[in-house]
């Protein structure tokens, strides 16, 4: 059944977000629309058809098997009666019992739904199970024993025997639903109040499974408009009565088939497909407004990549570092900052990731720039650590580097120059399939925010491993692989015999540890961390972060940290960046950041958490409400949350530029730290004393 | 294990169910058809065949319990007394013949489809947005079609048009049913036509269905995760995205059997296949209720261990279903 899937899809995503007028919205889609004129349509027919066409279906005349002609523009059947008629006229049954059945029937589901839903035990089990057998008992042999037991008893006995028969799906769907539901806040908080069952049942539940109730009614008429033709087809109902169900039965009966009368059953079977290409065109289109997934995507990203592979050649060997360095000088710090470039390439502090000018949108059509003009270099063995608040581009960034990235996100322009151990150059937004396939986790590895989900639950952590293993290393055999897999388990703290547990079987720090275990399997030049502890308690975030960097100092390879967890970033970075709306706004070492940070954003952020050590102070925090990246404010996008802004700040974005630190002046250790604030950078006169009052309170 | 233990306890509920419906049904409906079916043979039964009769459509004078025990007596017995279309065949005779037929016409054709669709449904959902997103509303279309309009279709066009094809039967006349090669290339080549009609009905929703699965495992992180690897192409479609959007398919077998198989019946019927679809149809239009109640028990039961392999599958595709 073609509406069955659909149905379970709309499931996985309640519509509970989803704002009412999306309605409204729904039915202006295309698919919905086009599904609406066909159905619209045939209603209209059934309506007023045979009032308009005055013809009887049923008068015999001597024009038999006639093909169509003018006089009869669909034909005639071997009576000589006129296939137009009959299908004007047999409209009306089919369009009635479908209807009516489907009424009947998503009535029927709801109420036994909706009741094996919310209530608990033994009758909602029972329900449950009864709806289960009704739902596995083949329809069509039970249809025709019902049907042969009441023979001629007009399209009312064939609704009832449909929607005895076909009640159960939409039960079953609506149970689910009404499960979930019955766990979330807003029906708790009614039965806490004290509402009456029936009350919650129809007035807070109900209203929220409309988008299902739907999909179970347009499905219900399709399926009751194709079981009434069966029905009709094996002469069960009564074949007097003009239904397309009728007329296919007389077709064959007579053998229109054989005599090539093929005028006489295509029209009421195409109507019948119709029909339901327009209910089910209609229950798509609704169910690509509830679950947006489904639409299609224009595949930008390709076409991108593909672009960029033509105009330059994605591998550049020994291509001069100052020409990463000669892009349009933004960050001149950035060239000149970083520790003295030692003169071997694999050394430790040498470059290993250079991100230039990198700008990232989402959609095309006022497209949103979650990342934009971000530079950035990585040294070898590096933990550089992002910080941000949620939307400020920080998990776009780690998916652009690792270039997962999905439309309707797309790199618009820069670099991202990998430096692999031999000092060949790649441009990792330009590499083509073939070359990235090679590159990933062979260079870089990823390891995401929630295990649960990046683990493939119907693998075990072992072939996870292993298959990483068997795609970049050809060469090794199975023994050699198994083996791998269980040094790499035992690196992260975990017993090799559970290399064969699947995902669902380990604790939730097991399975983070496992993801890093995967991570270190191709022994990776950079990790990118997304968020990898947000997901875990306290406890288990600590032994998680320990086997981290207990592994980067002996496996010496880079990080890139990415969280919101500011506190942690200063115990584990060597460098700090603090992501604000898309934009880099400070680069710092971290003991640095720690001390001075100068950027009144980094300001807030360090002053909205207490430390464990170190001297007390206020908590300030940082006031205001993240921005909205759709219409970010002009100038400088922190203005609007910021305390010390001034005129100069709406006029233009201040850059990302280096600045002397005002402790390790002198000392040339540290890089200087980079602040895109105009409180620092010359030009018009700042207002003296901010940068004073935005030091450490 | 327990899970499997779970489904076999279901299923023999369900089995239950079936059966003692197929005792409620000839009792609750208006008329009474023992007596309409005694009469309608009219002094030709024997007093064993009316016993039959009365016990399976209801006896007056004797308690519903009674009734019962004795109505599931003749079940396990297979005595489903004698059919009126096919006079004097015992049903369970005229059963035995036809539902060979069926289960390998229907069986092969279900799992063929199946496979089809779920493979097409796999390679459009994995990449949209180009011609293949074209096949959507076309095989809508095509699963909105009645089966037996198609085989209506199949069989003007290939029967009787091109007559690559003959347009009915199971196989050639005067061939002796055996295991001989004449026979089966015979029925081979007379099943084409059935089986064309059945796999390419049934595909569509297949399709659409694993599709939209597949469209919302992509967006699932172990799918991105399996690409971040550098795993090849197929490997991330099949064993990543692939293995995971088919679970849901596996899982809603059973809803989509019941459907398939009432569609392959009527298709039997079209063209005169020798299968029990061909019967049912036989037995509606005499009102033999006899064989058609062990009809609807026959197939319910097929459907009904259908499902359950469909189950099995389902908890070897599934670990996660393993435990518990």
């Amino acid at each position: 059944m073609i509406i069955s899937s659909d149905v379970e899809v709309a499931v996985a995503e309640p519509d509970e977000a989803r704002p009412r007028r999306g309605w409204v919205r729904g039915l202006l889609v295309p698919k919905v629309f086009f599904g609406l004129v066909i159905v619209g349509f045939f209603i209209l027919l059934a309506i007023f058809g045979p009032m308009l066409l005055h013809a009887d279906p049923g008068a015999v005349t001597s024009a038999r098997l006639q093909p169509p002609s003018l006089k009869h523009l669909l034909g005639t059947t071997q009576q000589g009666q006129d296939v137009l008629a009959q299908v004007v006229d047999g409209a009306r049954i089919s369009m009635e019992v479908g209807f009516g059945a489907g009424i009947l029937t998503t009535l029927w589901s709801i109420l036994v739904g909706l009741t094996a839903g919310y209530l608990s035990g033994t009758s909602s089990e029972l329900l449950s199970m009864f709806s289960n057998v009704f739902l596995v008992i083949p329809s069509l042999p039970l249809v025709v024993i019902l049907a042969a037991y009441l023979p001629n008893s007009g399209s009312t006995g064939i609704i009832i025997v449909i929607t005895v028969t076909g009640w159960a799906w939409g039960a079953r769907v609506l149970r689910a639903q009404t499960l979930s539901l019955r766990r979330r806040d807003f029906v708790e908080a009614a039965r806490a109040t004290g509402e009456n069952t029936v009350k919650i049942m129809f007035y807070d539940i109900l209203p929220n499974e409309v988008a299902i109730i739907t999909a179970t009614f347009l499905g219900s008429v399709v399926g009751a408009i194709l079981t009434e033709a069966s029905i009709a087809f094996l002469g069960l109902s009564n074949v007097t009565q003009w239904s397309w169900g009728t007329m296919l039965y007389w077709a064959q009966v007579s053998g229109a088939e054989l005599s090539r009368a093929w005028w006489w059953f295509v029209p009421p079977g195409l109507c019948i497909a119709l029909v339901g290409t327009g209910l089910a065109f209609i229950n798509f289109g609704l169910d690509d407004v509830i679950n947006p997934r489904l639409r299609a995507g224009a595949t930008r990203r390709q076409r991108f990549v593909r672009a960029r592979s033509l105009a330059a050649s994605a591998v550049r060997l020994g291509r001069p570092m100052h020409a990463v360095a000669a892009a349009p000088a933004a960050s001149p710090a950035t060239a000149t900052a970083g520790l003295a470039e030692p003169a071997r390439p694999d050394g430790p502090g040498s470059r290993v990731l250079e991100i230039s000018r990198l700008r990232i949108e989402y959609g095309a059509t006022a497209p949103v720039r979650a990342v934009n003009d971000v530079s950035l270099t990585l040294h070898r063995g590096e933990v550089l650590g992002i910080a941000g608040e949620s939307g400020s581009g920080k998990s776009t960034l780690a998916r652009a580097v690792t270039r997962l990235l999905r439309p309707p996100g797309m790199i618009v322009s820069g670099e991202m120059i990998y430096t692999n151990r031999s000092g060949r150059e790649l441009d990792i937004a330009a590499l083509a399939d073939a070359q990235l396939r090679k590159f990933r986790w062979e260079e870089i590895s990823i390891v995401f925010q929630s295990a649960m989900n990046a683990l493939n639950p119907i693998l075990t952590l072992g072939a996870q491993i292993d298959d990483v293993l068997k795609a970049h290393r050809p060469a090794m055999r199975k023994v050699q692989r198994a083996k791998r897999v269980r040094e790499l388990l035992e690196l992260v703290g975990i017993s090799p015999d559970r290399a064969g547990a699947y995902p669902h079987e380990l604790s939730g720090g097991m399975r983070q540890r496992a993801m890093i275990a995967m991570g270190l399997a191709l022994d990776p030049e950079i990790i990118v961390m997304d968020e990898p502890t947000t997901a875990l308690d306290v406890v288990i975030q600590r032994q998680v972060i320990d086997t981290i960097m207990g592994l980067r100092d002996r496996l010496g390879f880079a990080v890139i940290f990415i969280t919101h967890d500011l506190s942690l970033l200063l115990e584990l970075s060597d460098t700090i960046a603090i992501m604000y709306a898309g934009r880099i706004v400070e680069l710092a070492a971290s003991d640095q950041f720690y001390e001075h940070p100068l950027h009144p954003y980094s300001q807030g952020l360090l002053g909205s958490f207490p430390t464990l050590s170190g001297p007390k102070r206020t908590l300030t925090g940082v006031p205001g409400y993240p921005p909205d990246m759709r219409k970010l404010a002009a100038g400088c996008s922190f203005r609007p949350r910021c305390p010390h802004a001034f005129g100069r700040c709406e006029e233009a974005v201040p850059a990302l530029l280096g600045q002397a630190a005002p402790a390790a002046a002198g000392q040339r250790s540290e890089p200087e730290p980079e602040v895109a604030c105009f409180l620092y950078q010359a030009g018009d006169a700042s207002p003296e004393g901010a940068v004073a009052g935005g030091g450490r309170a | 294990m327990r899970t499997v233990l779970r489904r076999l306890f279901f299923y023999a509920v369900t089995a239950w169910a079936a059966i003692t419906l197929n005792f409620i049904l000839p009792r609750l409906m208006p008329g009474n058809p023992a007596q309409d079916l005694i009469e309608r043979f009219a002094g030709k039964l024997s007093p064993a065949a009316i016993k039959a009769i009365r016990v399976l459509f209801g006896q007056p004078h004797t308690s519903l319990l009674a009734q019962y025990i004795t109505y599931w007596h003749n079940v396990i017995t297979f005595n489903f007394g004698i059919s009126y279309t096919y006079y004097p065949t015992p049903v369970v005779q005229v059963i035995r013949q036809s539902i060979f037929w069926t289960l390998i016409l229907i069986g092969f054709c279900t799992v063929i489809g199946f496979v089809l669709g779920t493979a097409l449904g796999m390679i459009v959902g994995w990449r949209r947005g180009n011609w293949r997103d074209a096949l959507v509303p076309i095989t809508t279309f095509l699963s909105s079609l009645p089966y037996f309009w198609f085989a209506l279709m199949v069989i003007l066009i290939f029967a009787v048009t091109l007559q690559w094809f003959p347009s009915s039967g199971g196989y050639g006349v005067g061939l002796q049913i055996g295991f001989s090669w004449s026979f089966l290339s015979s029925a081979l080549y007379y099943g084409t036509l059935p089986a064309l009609t059945i796999v390419v009905a049934s595909v569509g929703g297949w399709l659409l269905g694993m599709r939209n699965m597949m469209i919302t495992t992509l967006n699932e992180e172990y799918v991105s995760l399996a690409e971040a690897k550098g795993l090849s192409r197929l490997r991330v479609m099949f064993t990543y995205a692939g293995r995971n959007a088919v679970l849901p398919s596996v899982a809603g077998f059973a809803m989509s059997l019941g459907f398939v198989v009432g569609g392959a019946i009527v298709t039997e019927i079209v063209f005169n296949y020798p299968g029990i679809g061909t019967v049912l149809f036989q037995a509606a239009e005499g009102q033999d209720y006899p064989l058609l109640e062990a009809i609807f028990l026959t197939i319910t039961i097929a459907v009904l261990i259908a499902n359950l392999l469909a189950d099995l599958a389902y908890i070897a595709l599934d670990p996660r279903t393993r435990e518990g």
